[in-house]
Order: C-alpha cells, then sequence, then structure tokens
C-alpha cells in the first residue's frame, strides 16, 4: 500500500495504490476516481470499534455515519482517488504502535484498515466549545489521511502552545490539553470573538489549518435565505 | 516585531513576532494560534458608537483583540474567508478599505468609520467604509485573490469586487449599459472609479458564493 498527498494549495487530494486484497478506507463520499477492479463497500463499523454505535457516535462526533471500504480484487492492484469536501491541503500521517494520534472530527478523509478508529467524547468540554470539537482517536500502525481547510501547518510542540478550537486538525497523544479562555479574562476572550481555545503541553507533533471553517461558514451562512422548514 | 505573511493568493495568513512591550492588533475572532504567554485583550476601534455602526452594517466586529507578550512571542491570525492577505505601509496617508476588508494592523494606525453616502447603497460594498490613516503597518484581506490596479483616469468595477481604494480615487455607481443588458448580463450595477491612484480588487465576491449556495439550502 502507498499513499501519497497530491497537490499542495486548495485543492489537495490524496492517491491511494493498492497491491491485490489490499484494503482502504474512507469517509463515505470520499472517493472521486478509482481503478476498475476496485470494489467498494459501505459498512458502519471499522475494524474492532463495529456495529451501528459507534457509526452513531462518528455521526455525533462530525463525520459522517458510513465509511466506504475499498479492495483491489481480481489479483491485481488499483488506485483510489480521495478528495475532501472543504478546500484545502491534504497531509498523509504516517502512525506507528508507539503513538496515538488524535484527529479532530471534520479532518478525517481515510485510513489504512490496520488502524483502530475511535469517537472520543470530549465531555462537557466539547458542549461549552461552540465549535465542532470532537476528536477521533487512531491506534495502530500505517497511512492516516487528513484534509485541512487552507494550508496545513505541522508544528513541532516543545512546551506549550495556545490553539484556537477550529484550526485543530490532528496531533499526537503525547500531547495533552486543556480548554481555556482565549484572552486574561472570559469578559476579554468574549468580547474579541476568540471564544475557547486548546492549550496543549507536552512535546509532540501537532497539524493545524490555517483557516476556521466555522468562521467561513459564519461569514457565508448570513448571506443565505432561511432554510425552508 | 517581525510581521510575516504566507499562503497567499488563496489562504493567507499572518505570523507576528512580539517582542517584549510590543503590541497589535486584530481583528476578534482571527487568532489561530499563539505563544501561552499572550495577553489579549477587547479594544474598541475609534470609539463606541461608530465601532458599532461598523459591526451592523459594515461586518467588521466590534471589538479588535489587542495582543502583547511580557516575555516577547508569537501568535498568528487567519481571516474568516479565505484569500490573500495584504500588507501595507502607511506613512501618514490614508486608503478606504469596504467592510469586511479590515484584517489587522500595528497601535500607530487610525480607523474611522465613514459613511458611504446614499450611493453606497447600491455599491453591494455595504454602507459604511473604514478609513485607515496614520502610520504603521495596515493588514487588510479579500476573499479570493487581489488585484492591484492603477487608475488613471476612470475604470469600471462589478459591485463587490472592491477591497480598498487610495483618496485620490472617487466613484459613482451606474448600470452597466442600458436596463436590459443590466438585468439580463448579470452584471447589474457597477461602481465607476475615477481620479488617480490605486485600486485593490478581489477575484471572487461573498455574494456569489452565497449566491451559489442558495438553491442547496435545505
Amino acid at each position: 500500500m502507498q499513499v501519497e498527498a497530491m497537490q499542495r494549495g486548495a485543492f489537495g487530494w490524496a492517491l491511494v495504490k493498492l497491491n491485490s486484497g489490499e484494503k482502504f478506507i474512507s469517509e463515505a463520499g470520499a472517493m472521486f476516481r478509482v481503478s476498475s477492479n476496485i470494489e467498494i463497500d459501505v459498512t458502519t463499523r471499522s475494524r474492532s470499534s463495529g456495529g451501528l454505535l459507534s457509526g452513531v457516535r462518528r455521526m455525533i462526533a462530525g463525520e459522517s455515519f458510513f465509511l466506504s471500504t475499498y479492495t483491489a480484487s481480481g489479483g491485481r492492484g488499483g488506485e483510489v482517488g480521495l478528495a475532501p469536501k472543504l478546500q484545502g491541503e491534504v497531509a498523509v500521517i504516517d502512525c506507528d504502535s508507539r503513538n496515538r494520534w488524535v484527529c479532530a472530527g471534520g479532518s478525517y478523509l481515510g485510513s489504512s484498515p490496520d488502524l483502530d478508529i475511535d469517537t472520543q467524547f470530549q465531555g462537557l468540554r466539547g458542549v461549552f466549545s461552540g465549535e465542532s470539537l470532537s476528536f477521533l482517536s487512531v491506534e495502530g500502525a500505517g497511512p492516516l489521511i487528513v484534509n485541512a481547510f487552507g494550508k496545513l501547518t505541522e508544528v513541532d510542540v516543545a512546551g506549550h502552545l495556545t490553539v484556537d478550537t477550529g484550526h485543530v486538525v490532528a496531533f499526537e497523544e503525547s500531547l495533552t490539553y486543556s480548554i481555556d479562555k482565549a484572552g486574561g479574562s472570559w469578559v476579554q476572550s468574549f468580547l474579541t470573538s476568540e471564544g475557547l481555545t486548546l492549550k496543549f503541553f507536552g512535546h509532540g507533533r501537532l497539524y493545524l489549518q490555517s483557516h476556521n471553517p466555522d468562521e467561513f461558514g459564519k461569514s457565508v451562512g448570513p448571506l443565505l435565505p432561511p432554510r425552508s422548514s | 516585531m517581525d510581521l510575516q505573511i504566507d499562503g497567499n493568493p488563496d489562504y493567507g495568513q499572518l505570523r507576528v513576532h512580539l517582542g517584549p512591550g510590543e503590541t497589535f492588533l486584530a481583528e476578534g475572532g482571527s487568532m489561530s494560534w499563539m505563544d501561552v504567554g499572550m495577553n489579549v485583550r477587547a479594544r474598541l476601534m475609534g470609539g463606541f458608537l461608530r465601532a458599532l455602526i461598523r459591526k451592523i452594517t459594515g461586518g467588521e466586529s466590534l471589538f479588535v483583540g489587542e495582543y502583547s507578550c511580557d516575555r516577547g512571542g508569537e501568535v498568528a491570525f487567519s481571516p474568516a474567508r479565505p484569500g490573500t492577505v495584504m500588507q501595507r505601509t502607511m506613512t501618514g496617508d490614508s486608503i478606504t478599505l469596504t467592510g469586511g476588508s479590515f484584517f489587522a494592523c500595528t497601535p500607530g494606525i487610525e480607523l474611522s468609520t465613514k459613511f458611504g453616502g446614499l450611493r453606497s447603497v447600491f455599491s453591494g460594498e455595504g454602507l459604511f467604509f473604514m478609513e485607515c490613516s496614520g502610520t504603521g503597518e495596515l493588514f487588510f484581506n479579500s476573499f479570493g485573490s487581489i488585484i492591484e490596479k492603477e487608475i488613471d483616469g476612470s475604470f469600471v468595477v462589478d459591485t463587490g469586487h472592491v477591497v480598498a481604494w487610495e483618496p485620490g480615487l472617487s466613484y459613482t455607481i451606474r448600470g452597466m449599459g442600458g436596463l436590459k443588458s443590466t438585468v439580463l448580463s448579470g452584471e447589474g450595477l457597477v461602481m465607476e472609479f475615477s481620479g488617480r491612484g490605486k485600486l485593490y480588487l478581489q477575484t471572487r465576491t461573498m455574494g456569489g458564493i452565497a449566491s451559489w449556495l442558495t438553491p442547496f439550502v435545505g
């Protein structure tokens, strides 16, 4: 299996090359090109955390309920092209079994079937963040594909870093975080519209997206007509 | 203070390294990440009433964030709309920004709200503009990339594409051709600029993406 992020800039996508018999999993609807011998199966389960319940939990995490599974059949290899909904860059993270990764709900694009993907319940801190803050926990060894709104930046955190909740794509679990106000006081944070931030501590890699999808949504939303009920 | 733009033209963002005691101002909600020791305070630019008017009519946030760091540190900002971030060094001159185009500045820049007059009703750029003057670094942003156009004479722009213009320019609103072509071409009203100075245009409009999305609103 070979997974490659294909393009920098606004229209990134990922090309997955599978050997005969190999499988790959993606968010449903992400496939835009595929070899003719690739079989596509839609499931609600990933390998270990299976069943309907995990589908519901994924949906809560901002992911689609369904996952697509691609299998290279017919004794030949094949290719799958995956593209995210939002415009922006795509990155391939090589997960190894030493370190778990945490991926923001909306940033998951695809993964090797050797990776266990599970929804992390954020508890009250998720509810109060006001953003679609939900995380997937990724365990195992293999490639994970993430997508960003805008440019992706990889940061090696050593110590502390404060990040606005809408800019987190993925991070190593060696980093711990707490949810906190942006400014010195809650009033100041509210007035500057910064709201809540994640304060990261420790050592590890962190992927950030240059733009905040919620902020863009808030600037387009008022220009749209009201939803017909 | 070290100011660095990257990601242009489609995903411009701004990274600021502040020395001890230095401050920097940015549109509310635009901070994306920062060092833990950074202080954030809300500040009204140009008085409460003007800031309120800007918020209601110009699509700007009511408060701007004032960032400082006792030990010095780094903070990054990105605008809500993907596009280009422009830097302009102000040396006592002024520039007019359309609503939503202001992004960030150093403390020496003054912002004031200017009523665009009745014609601005038809400009598609909001009723109020923001006039920036003073000395320092000004940052503004666009949706899509920015085209800088040196005008000497007159120039016609579709409404919604204007980001900023220099004080040597003035504009009038008019229809494109006759009533029939105005209605049928989809070009609607245009802004005709005349005079001498620089005009900043954006390649996409928020109205454009909104009307494309409208049929999909369930």
